[in-house]
């Protein structure tokens, strides 16, 4: 009888794109999205009905435009509020954790190629914030009385506003070494864009030097895109939103892409 | 035989008398320098994000000369928002002082000493009153840059102040104590701190509510803390503002009695 001959398996063989290392990347950041659902779901949900509670009780209704009341103008700026926040957080938490806690060898051991990981960290971001913007607007939509104009606006924005967010967010998670930084970051970049966009309130008022500083602000940009495929009005033209989120999208996606082919302050 | 070993004697206990001075101050310069050590996340960013909510209501309702509660809506507002931060912030002092030590095992630093449960919740409560009223200076001083601020009452105020980052001290722990994770703790935050401290009044009149809803705010100890703060600065309340001045210490000393009796048997502290 032969002695067992010990036999070493193959390494799996894949073409150019390593498919099934992107998608076991997205499913483990998507599983820890639902893990947590009761922080990353359910708490921008709370959160957006309380901002929902508080402008209607602090303002007592009125209207924001003519025709337009002003919950209906709210509405989708509380959604692209959390939606932005939740992109954000997504794309930066998983790899400040990762690092902190040495996880990120086995992200960089792996076969996968920095878009890849790009990817695998960009696109359950994305995908997640899109989610929290779902139910934030279903739960939006209880309370408010939401016109459609335009459906393709909704989507095509919520998407870019998500990726871009989440691109920023890996970029922040990349550079920071500790939680020090990151909040740093959310505390003077993330929450002033985010609550200086307009979301809250119509922007038409404002003093001519006031607005400018407004319009300069990518989220705002994304809200009234988003806003526009509600109430049918932007403040701004829609031509100019989705270039300067796509614009600013591809710059920090070459920015995310060359940090992680460098292994900036990933690699030893 | 070195001598020292037949002649020294070996050092006998430090004595306390009834309150152990020295351990209490020692615990409290702890609590305290832990927020201090991150102050960028503990002490600025409330007073970044209190502004920004100055700037969104000022910018949203500030116009048209705009009123509540018979003044400027942006004068009625800025104490709201000094009370909101200081409870948000007394809150996450304490209650993250002690789920972190629970967490990484080092609450028996502060368990095995001679320190009595009225020494730990005085001691833990400091660092979280402490923490409440730095913030709301801060963020007073902070407003007062962009809004002409009036002190009706300093003695009313400091009244409020003091009691609102002592009762969500006491909350802090209470909740630090009872939660096992830090998911326990972030539901608490999201869904109950968060919630009340935005909508027991800071935003608004509670006049503009609906009648039932004006019944339900008055059972609610926040809703004292806000409105009495606000009468302090503005000299206009909602509600009676004697009634707060009773109510406020009495649910203190409640949740005193709570936190220390759950120091004083171990409650998921020992094992």
């Amino acid at each position: 009888m032969p002695p067992p001959v010990a036999t070493t398996p193959i390494p799996r063989q894949f073409g150019p794109v390593n498919w099934r290392g992107v998608y076991t990347l997205y499913k483990r950041e998507t599983v820890r999205f639902y893990r947590y659902a009761g922080e990353t779901l359910a708490g921008p949900a709370v959160s957006a009905l309380m901002f929902l509670a508080i402008f209607h009780f602090a303002l007592g209704g009125g209207e924001a435009r003519p025709g337009i009341s002003l919950a209906a103008f709210i509405g989708p700026g509380i959604v692209m509020f959390m939606m932005a926040h939740g992109a954000f957080e997504g794309g930066s938490i998983p790899i400040i954790f990762h690092k902190m806690e040495g996880m990120i060898t086995d992200v960089i051991s792996a076969p996968l190629t920095p878009l890849e990981i790009l990817a695998g960290y960009v696109l359950p971001a994305t995908t997640s914030a899109m989610t929290v913007g779902a139910v934030v607007l279903a739960l939006v939509a209880v309370f408010v009385d939401l016109p459609v104009h335009s459906l393709t606006a909704i989507v095509g924005f919520a998407f870019a506003a998500s990726l871009l967010m989440a691109l920023l967010g890996l970029v922040v998670g990349i550079w920071a070494e500790r939680w020090d930084g990151y909040s740093a970051v959310e505390t003077f970049l993330i929450a002033p864009l985010g609550f200086l966009s307009g979301a809250f309130f119509p922007v038409d008022n404002l003093p001519e030097a006031v607005r400018w500083a407004f319009h300069v602000n990518p989220i705002f940009q994304a809200v009234e895109g988003f806003r526009y495929g509600f109430i049918g009005q932007a403040q701004t033209s829609l031509v100019l939103a989705a270039s300067v989120l796509s614009g600013m999208s591809l710059l920090l996606g070459l920015v995310a892409w060359r940090m992680l082919a460098v292994g900036y302050r990933i690699k030893p | 035989m070195d001598p020292i070993f037949v002649q020294g004697r070996a050092p006998g206990p430090r004595l306390i008398g009834a309150v152990n001075w020295r351990g209490l101050w020692t615990l409290y310069l702890k609590e305290v320098r832990r927020f201090l050590n991150v102050f960028t996340q503990t002490l600025m960013a409330p007073v970044i994000t209190t502004l920004l909510f100055l700037a969104i209501f000022a910018l949203a309702l500030g116009g048209a000369g705009r009123q509540a509660a018979g003044v400027p809506y942006i004068e009625f507002l800025a104490p709201g928002l000094i009370m909101m931060t200081m409870m948000q912030n007394s809150f996450a002092n304490t209650s993250s002082s002690i789920l972190i030590a629970k967490v990484q095992g080092n609450i028996v630093d502060i368990l095995m000493p001679p320190l009595s449960a009225s020494e730990l919740t005085l001691g833990i409560a400091g660092g979280g009153v402490t923490r409440g009223l730095m913030v709301g200076l801060a963020a007073g001083l902070a407003m007062w840059i962009f809004v002409p601020l009036r002190v009706h009452d300093p003695a009313v105020l400091l009244f409020h102040a003091v009691n609102a980052s002592l009762m969500l001290s006491l909350l802090g722990m209470i909740g630090g104590i009872w939660a096992e994770k830090f998911d326990h703790i972030a539901a608490v935050t999201n869904f109950v701190i968060t919630p009340f401290s935005f909508l027991s009044g800071t935003f608004y009149s509670i006049e503009r509510l609906p009648e039932t809803w004006q019944v339900v705010a008055h059972l609610n100890p926040f809703f004292y803390l806000i409105d009495g703060i606000r009468y302090g600065f503005i000299g206009r309340a909602d509600g009676v503002i004697a009634l707060g001045l009773v109510v406020v210490p009495a649910v203190n000393a409640l949740l005193w009695l709570i936190a220390h009796r759950m120091f004083a048997t171990g409650y998921r502290l020992k094992p």
